[in-house]
């Protein structure tokens, strides 16, 4: 599948993505230089945990960060009627915006609980947007809401048009959500750890919605988790995040097979796979993230590495760097350092 | 995201700041509660030094200065020179065509305004006799004259200084709400704790009793309460029943908070923790539960205080709680029942406005109170 | 790992919630027994009822019906669950349980050193304090906390360190066994690693036996001696792990396995769908609670409810056809 969308057009691009946000003890830029690209059809999986910058990342793409953020660099959508453009360069509250925003990139969220508003119909909430873009003749938009509804596996669609959120469980309302995000039939799906609530067998079951959906809408999608047994069944290409940075990039079978970055490696070595011989301890980096407030110079795993070189890794800041197809890797100690004074190991793991 | 607060504070002294140290680190950085603090510290010395800080005692009227307005201040002398500032005495003058007495100023002779002079002696503290005010009037030759008066905010229809007045006024006003607050803590919390603590039937019956409580309009309540206080007693004796009448209502909502704040920590992991490593529900009240939610009562308290200084000055405005001789904001505000006196005297309003800035100061600071309670959140 | 001798036996635990006439049947005659050393992974999913049992076994709740056999360290038997308080005091330290959640497992308002030492305070009030704060220094080194930050409040922690303290918390009292409720649900996956090695470690190190309570079914199979898998208040399959995921004899258990993400894009593992929710526990289905969206489902299913037997040593499985199914599980290398 790689190899087909690589050729296509990109309908998502972010250089050099910064969000800062303003707290009482001054600025704290969490992401730090975020550039990726997302192209037509494709699942891009935004991998990394709790703190990273991914959720502020897609955040900055809606514009949809609180007052405290603030996001700079550029976010190029291509968009149906006003063509590539620069989303953060849009008003925020401006009409044009709010013609991409919900039509043409929606967002399901991690908790469906709180992401409907319990005083409305389920199909209330639905209709909504689809009263906003598509049409204003309330029976149609019933008809298109109702459509949609059943493409996402709502059996007696008519009956839960009706119903209120509590009436529906966990599993069923994150097929609503999806339902609402699907009904503007968007180009650019955001889909914010819309599994991790949800027990193992309803995830799959919205998993395989998602995949089977994404092929029939032809969407694009940012698959964002911390997941890397989900990320592994729904992703075509992964970018790996780590304190506000991509450290590592590349299609999915490439990075499960062949990852490069220490953290990468560290992440995929301590999750145990069934049916593995049980090692006698899983892989952990050691540590836990540095605080994003005074960030040391140079790479921001170099406490934690395994492989870090000093008077490199802790002076340079290392940038991505192609190392194969579409592979690219943020790292000193697997790319060499341009800037001198490299290490021994700087050519061993080419 | 709980990682991005902790990463905005990084020194020691943070990490092993108490729940106490984390809450005014958050109350500092809340300006409106701070400069509220700052004033309300401000209200309550001076209603500690009052009868310092007063020109005047509670006693001392002149019937010259009835109903006059705020004594005017000369701070340059007759060719416009920058001078000490001073006032002039008032006289009455008999007007011969209309025969209309007319008060108006004797500029024959100037008081200077001086501070640290001798006035009517009183015990500062209840302790330590002495007659020091901050200020007063001398004459030119610098002795002190006690027929010459100076009322920066005017004089009632007694001829008595307001700002002496709503000085010891404040001394009522400021502290009833603290004594009934600390009356409906102790019955809150105990019959809170009962309730959240045992439920079943004792819950029930104390909630009912709570619902019946707060069901009763205040005003009605207060009427009835402050009929059973027998007339003619002293002061303080007064003092003391009003408090109680206060508190007697306040503790209702007190004891909910307690209950609900009670239910939910029973709920928490570090309680069930501590109950499994064999720790007596006595000490489990003591050591988790109570100080679970001690700030969340302090905030309570904190934004209940206006409603009892509040319901101080409703009561004695409508005759029902203190009375004069005594002074609180309520009795000066009395003063300004009818509208003529409104009219002809505005400067009688002037105690409104030390209970509105205090009301206010109080909300402000309960305010940053809350959302300081929960340093975790 | 060695199994030793039996240290817990569950027996027929029930536990029903009563809230506003609606009997919520939480936990249905559950029973397995527990060996020493040994570490019992429960999985299932939100609502099984895994939670309850496992609170049921410290005591946290009584039970409605059902013993926990506990073998003394001096061999004597008792029912743990009818002890009388004098006894408690004495065997309740040896059953300790470490929590999901941990931000609130630890109580914000005390220091590190505090919430270590409450548990010692509680049981040994006359121990000297020199030896107290020793013991708890001793404790926070081995699960890796710097003892020197001790001082502080736990909101100074991250939460792989604040479930440290809370495996710290657990320890102090020397306890023989250990439930761990969802002990690293929360955590992020590296740091998730560093709890299992360290919960591994432990084990070794003190004989510790683990009732290991998960939704996470790579981490329970990785950890897990024995596994057992729950639905809607009852145990359905019991096995030693390698058994129940190569040879799952549930449906149940088969569609779980399948709906396993597994970190390898290459294995893309056919998923056995389960068709429709789960049904209310407050009014579950008639015969077998699973008939309802088993694929294997027959007209016995809907009207007997099957019995929970052993069909391989070791191995118990409620299915009226668990003899003539062939399920599917993962390959083992």
């Amino acid at each position: 599948m790689n190899n087909e969308t690589a050729s296509k057009e990109t309908i998502l691009e972010i250089r050099d993505l910064k969000v800062n946000i303003k707290t009482d003890e001054g600025t704290l830029t969490a992401v730090r230089g975020v550039n990726l690209t997302i192209k037509k059809g494709e699942t891009l999986g935004l991998v990394g945990e709790s703190g990273c910058g991914k959720s502020l990342t897609s955040k900055a793409i809606l514009g949809i960060n609180d007052k405290k953020c603030k996001a700079e660099g550029e976010i190029i959508f291509d968009a149906e009627n006003l063509g590539r453009v620069n989303l953060l360069s849009l008003n925020p509250r401006g009409k044009e915006i709010r013609s991409v925003r919900g039509k043409q990139i929606s967002m399901i969220f991690q908790e469906p609980m709180v992401a409907f508003s319990p005083m409305y119909t389920i199909g209330n909430q639905i209709n909504e947007a689809t009263l906003l873009h598509i049409t204003r003749d309330k029976k149609k938009a019933r008809e298109i809401s109702l459509d949609v509804m059943k493409k996402v596996g709502i059996a007696n669609a008519e009956k839960r048009y009706d119903q209120y959120p509590h009436e529906f469980s966990g599993g069923m309302l994150q097929r609503a959500l999806i339902a609402m995000a699907l009904v503007c039939s968007p180009r650019l799906l955001i889909a914010d750890e819309p599994t991790t609530a949800l027990d193992v067998t309803i995830q799959a079951q919205i998993l395989e919605l998602m995949k089977s959906l994404q092929k029939d809408f032809g969407m694009s999608i940012l698959f964002i988790t911390h997941d890397l047994g989900t990320v592994a069944r729904m992703c075509d290409r992964v970018a790996v995040m780590y304190l506000g940075r991509i450290v590592e990039s590349a299609p999915a079978v490439e990075i499960y097979k062949n990852p490069q970055h220490p953290y990468t490696r560290g992440l995929i070595g301590s999750v145990h796979k069934i049916g593995t011989k049980a090692q006698e301890r899983l892989f952990s980096s050691e540590g836990t993230v540095p605080l994003a407030l005074n960030l040391p110079a140079g790479c921001g795993f170099y406490d934690r590495c395994s492989r870090r070189i000093d008077g490199v890794c802790n002076v340079y800041d290392p940038q991505l760097v192609d190392i194969g197809q579409e592979h690219q890797i943020a790292c000193f100690a697997c790319t060499g350092c341009p800037y001198g004074k490299g290490g021994k190991e700087e050519k061993a793991n080419e | 995201m709980a990682l991005f607060k902790k990463k905005t504070v990084t020194d020691e002294s943070y990490y092993l700041a108490s729940q106490w140290s984390l809450m005014w680190r958050k109350l500092k950085k809340h300006k409106l509660a701070r400069f509220s603090l700052g004033l309300l510290l401000i209200l309550y010395l001076s209603a500690l030094f009052a009868d310092f800080i007063a020109p005047y005692g509670l006693e001392e009227f002149s019937s010259l200065y009835k109903n006059t307005a705020p004594t005017r201040v000369y701070w340059t002398d007759e060719d416009g020179h920058l001078s000490r500032p001073y006032v002039y005495k008032l006289q009455k003058i008999n007007d011969k065509k209309t025969f209309k007495v007319i008060v108006s100023e004797d500029t024959s002779e100037k008081y200077y305004i001086s501070f640290f002079v001798p006035g009517i002696e009183y015990k500062l503290f209840g302790l330590i006799p002495t007659d020091m005010h901050l200020y007063g009037l001398v004459n030119e030759q610098g002795e002190v004259d006690r027929s010459a008066r100076i009322n920066i905010f005017g004089a009632d229809s007694t001829g008595a200084d307001i700002f002496s007045r709503i000085l010891f006024g404040g001394r009522v006003s400021l502290t009833i709400p603290f004594v009934s607050a600390a009356i409906s803590f102790f019955l809150g919390i105990l019959l809170g704790g009962i309730s959240g603590y045992f439920g079943g039937v004792v819950d029930n019956v104390i909630q009912r009793i709570i619902e019946v409580l707060s069901a009763i309009p205040s005003i009605p309540l207060w009427m009835a309460l402050s009929a059973a206080i027998p007339p003619g007693i002293s002061v303080s004796a007064m003092y003391l029943y009003i408090t109680i009448i206060l508190s007697f209502i306040g503790w209702t909502g007190l004891a909910r908070v307690v209950r609900g704040k009670f239910i939910a920590l029973r709920k928490e992991d570090y309680v069930m923790a501590a109950r499994l490593a064999g720790v007596s529900d006595f000490k489990i009240i003591v050591k988790h539960l109570v100080p679970g939610f001690l700030s969340y009562l302090i905030v309570d308290l904190t934004l209940g205080i206006p409603g009892s200084i509040l319901g101080e000055t409703s009561m004695s405005y409508l005759g029902l709680g203190m009375k004069a001789p005594a002074t609180s904001w309520g009795v000066l505000l009395k003063e300004t029942e009818d509208l003529v006196s409104v009219a002809q005297c505005p400067w009688k309003m002037i105690p409104l406005i030390f209970v509105i800035i205090t009301v206010l100061a109080f909300n402000f600071l309960g305010d940053g109170l809350r959302d300081a309670a929960d340093p975790y959140k | 790992m060695s199994k030793g001798d039996q240290i817990l036996d569950v027996r027929n635990i029930h536990m029903r919630f009563n809230s506003k006439g609606i009997c919520v049947r939480a936990v249905t005659d559950v029973s397995f027994p527990v060996y020493e050393g040994e570490t019992i992974g429960v999985v299932g999913e939100s609502g099984c009822g895994k939670t309850t049992l496992g609170r049921c076994i410290v005591r946290a709740y009584e039970p409605s019906e059902g013993s926990v056999m506990y073998t003394t360290s001096e061999g004597e038997i008792i029912d743990f669950l009818k002890i009388d308080k004098q006894t408690m005091k004495k065997y309740r330290k040896e059953i300790q349980m470490i929590f999901q959640d941990p931000y609130s497992s630890l109580d914000p308002r005390m220091t590190v050193l505090d919430i270590i030492k409450e548990p010692l305070l509680a049981n040994f009030p006359r121990m000297p304090k020199a030896e107290m704060e020793r013991k708890v220094m001793d404790i926070a080194a081995r699960v890796g906390l710097n003892t020197a930050y001790l001082k502080r409040y736990p909101h100074a922690f991250s939460g792989g360190q604040r479930q440290r303290i809370g495996i710290a918390r657990a320890l102090v009292l020397n306890p023989r066994i250990i439930v761990c409720d969802e002990a690293v649900s929360a955590l992020d996956v590296s740091i998730q690693a560093q709890v299992i090695n360290l919960l591994h470690d432990l084990q070794k190190e003190f004989g510790l036996t683990y009732l290991f309570i998960s939704h996470d079914l790579s981490v329970v199979e990785y950890i897990s001696d024995r596994v057992g898998v729950m639905y809607l208040g009852k145990m359905v399959e019991f096995a030693p792990t390698k058994n129940l995921f190569e040879h799952p004899m549930h449906p149940y258990t088969e569609s779980l396995l399948s709906a396993v993400p597994v970190a390898d894009p290459t294995v893309q593992n056919e998923r056995i769908p389960l068709t429709g929710e789960i049904p209310n526990p407050a009014n579950p289905p008639s015969g077998c609670h699973f008939h309802t969206r088993c694929r294997y489902c027959t007209e016995r299913c809907s009207q007997e409810v099957p019995a929970y037997r052993e069909m391989e040593p070791g191995h118990y499985v409620a299915c009226h056809r668990a003899e003539e199914l062939k399920l599917k599980g993962f390959s083992y290398e």
